[in-house]
């Protein structure tokens, strides 16, 4: 199959010097709106105490942790601004991403120790359970840094019970287990409770010298029965008792070592527990890339710094997707599926660090005369028609059958309404597309370009996709919406200002309303909005795409649970005819 | 040499950059068309001088309309 996939056909061209001239506010705008992201990043980096009063006591942060474990620039950051609850303290105060670790892939997570002590917060679960998910989607292994306090107690309501609530994780662990998904854990500090159960769920359990994990803290074991209240005489008698406590914390490394042999290893330095988990991960199941690679690793001949110049930050202007493509995947080169059918959604096979992905995006722009078939009107791209439909169903079809991974590219306003589009099957044709992503079992990524919005959103691969979307990606320019907020405002209020009409009444009122229901959609889609509550699980500079598609190809090929040989593969000659 | 500027497709013209006498490069925006809430750009095809302007901004055009001629 070498002649199909060392050199496929050229994509993409090289900016032209008007393209360079009139990109050149976009491009500010994107450098700009990108800044702002950083800042709010930096906002949940520096959350809690500073770096220098847990280096005073002897302890490295989470983020010192993660940059000593994981191997230099392959760090994938997700869930970064993810704070689905509003806490105060701007974090679910967990730290995870994507990177490898003695050179293989890994999920990896963390509790911020700098966050009162790595406590359970609101909405940390629901983290959680993503990157188990993540974890179980990929095949490879969770590595967790544990040092977790157990529960912000005054919030326990939010986040303790619940079928989705903080013991969920403990369950999934057990999942990733029970399917021969190593869970590695490095563990730090007073993990009481819940921080037990955090340490002891996982596969390997390697411990710092002072780390402890108990079912009930110092706290708990100092409590009393209730008793109606509290009074000073009582209050004296806990700061005795919590004392005590205090300095003896139950289920240290004297108990869990030496008596239980619940800790495999313990550690005199931080660094030697991290050192340990890079030591286990060389002896992780892991194919090597030459295993599963196409072709040699190639760079794209384009830079990736033309992608904040194509992408625009209108959502109202069009470009070429197949510009931005070719600056993502390995020497601009692809295999379009059906280029003559379905012209408003690309379809095509590509390389990406050497490994054979699949790749789908909306085209942008007219899409010609007489398309599409069944209407009169024009048909513009980002748009879903009939034949682009029939084309995704075909092309994931055949994915599945290949055990292609699938990267997803969407800018999408959504699919065809009316009359037409109905005798058009586009109801049906768009369920089909569901249909056809969950008969395969693909591991598959989402890059949220621009728009999202409508069932398109659902139908491309989106993260409602639970079992095939690993994650989902969002730029600054991208918007998540079920419409456009005016368009809302005008299925909402129409009837309305009929009515009043009809009345006699002053519409100024209804219009006023119709306005801030339209604000509201804008202010309810940015790019931080959905990264805040969950709609992409990264905002990520256009320049980093690749990165991402990189960690993705080769943690989709780490392990697979299922291969196609390549020169069983029927997807490449179908292409080729 | 001149070369003339067709619209793509039917819409709106909402920017119209040029005039008659305007020097253009190759690939500047000449102007927009918006249809189907989307605004597609028309771009000059070579560099050269915008000798005639035939519509003007607001105006419908059918896919086809004859918009500027450049030389």
């Amino acid at each position: 199959m070498r002649p199909y996939f060392t050199t496929m056909d050229p994509l993409g061209r090289e900016l032209k010097k008007g393209e360079i001239k009139r990109t050149q506010v976009n491009l500010e705008a994107v450098l700009a709106a990108e800044e702002e992201i950083l800042g709010a990043v930096e906002t949940v980096r520096n959350a809690g105490f500073s770096t220098e009063k847990i280096n005073a006591r002897g302890q490295m942060t989470v983020w010192q942790r993660l940059d000593y474990l994981v191997d230099e620039g392959t760090w994938c950051p997700l869930h970064t601004l993810y704070n689905p609850c509003d806490n105060p303290e701007q974090t679910t105060n967990v730290i995870d991403g994507i990177g490898r670790i003695s050179g293989r892939w890994a999920v990896v997570i963390g509790f911020d120790n700098k966050v009162m002590a790595g406590a359970w917060l609101p909405g940390q679960s629901e983290n959680i359970l993503r990157v188990t998910d993540l974890a179980k989607r990929l095949n490879i292994p969770l590595v967790w840094l544990v040092n977790c306090s157990g529960a912000k107690l005054p919030d326990q309501e939010k986040f303790y019970a619940n079928r989705r609530g903080a013991g969920t994780p403990f369950f999934r662990h057990a999942e990733l287990n029970q399917m021969g998904i190593p869970v590695l854990a490095g563990i730090y500090g007073t993990n009481p409770a819940g921080g037990g159960y955090q340490s002891i769920s996982p596969t390997v359990l390697f411990a710092h010298k002072d780390c402890n994990i108990a079912v009930g803290g110092a706290g708990i074991v100092s409590g009393m029965a209730p008793q109606g209240g509290f009074n000073v005489e009582m209050a004296e008698a806990l700061v005795d008792r919590a004392r005590d406590h205090t300095a003896k914390p139950p289920g240290s490394v004297r108990v869990h070592y030496d008596e239980t042999g619940f800790f495999k290893y313990v550690f005199d330095e931080e660094e030697g527990v991290l050192d340990g988990l890079k030591e286990y991960m060389k002896a992780i199941p892991a194919y090597d890339p030459k295993f599963f690679r196409v072709a040699e690793a190639a760079d794209s001949p384009f830079s990736p710094d033309d992608i904040p110049r194509l992408l625009p930050m209108d959502q109202k202007s069009v470009y070429s997707f197949d510009q931005v493509l070719a600056r993502l995947v390995d020497g601009g080169e692809h295999m379009e599926f059906r280029k003559e059918y379905g012209p408003e959604v690309y379809t095509g096979l590509c390389k990406v660090d050497g490994f054979l992905v699949a790749c789908i995006g909306n085209r942008q722009g007219y899409l010609g005369k007489g398309y599409p078939e069944y209407a009169d009107y024009p048909g513009i791209g980002g748009k879903l028609y009939r034949q682009g439909l029939i084309k995704m169903n075909e092309f994931v079809t055949l994915c599945g059958r290949d055990r292609i991974p699938i990267i997803w590219f969407q800018d999408t306003s959504g699919i065809d309404v009316g009359d037409e589009a109905e005798k058009a099957e586009l109801l049906g044709l768009g369920q089909s597309l569901i249909y056809s992503i969950q008969q395969t079992d693909l591991p598959m990524m989402l890059a949220v370009l621009r728009k999202g919005s409508a069932a398109a959103h659902y139908v491309l691969g989106g993260p409602t996709a639970n079992r095939h979307n690993a994650f989902t990606l969002g730029t600054v320019a991208s918007e998540i919406y079920v419409m456009h907020g005016e368009t809302a405002a005008v299925a909402t209020y129409a009837r309305r200002l009929v009515k009043e009409k009809e009345a006699g009444n002053d519409l100024q009122p209804v219009v006023d309303k119709m306005n801030d229901l339209a604000q509201s959609y804008h202010e309810k889609s940015r790019p931080l909005f959905c990264a805040r509550t969950g709609l992409v699980d990264e905002l990520v500079a256009m320049t980093d795409l690749r990165k991402y598609m990189k960690a993705f190809a080769g943690s989709a090929y780490q392990n697979p649970k299922s291969i196609c040989p390549l020169h069983q593969m029927i997807l490449p000659r179908i292409i080729k005819g | 040499m001149s070369e003339e500027i067709l619209a793509p497709l039917a819409g709106k013209i909402v920017k119209l950059h040029v005039e008659a006498g305007t020097v253009v490069e190759e690939d500047e925006e000449i102007l927009v068309i918006e249809a189907m809430k989307m605004e597609t750009p028309v771009f000059a095809p070579c560099d050269g001088t915008i000798v005639q302007v035939k519509l003007k901004e607001g105006d419908e055009v059918e896919e086809d309309d004859l918009i500027a001629v450049i030389e």
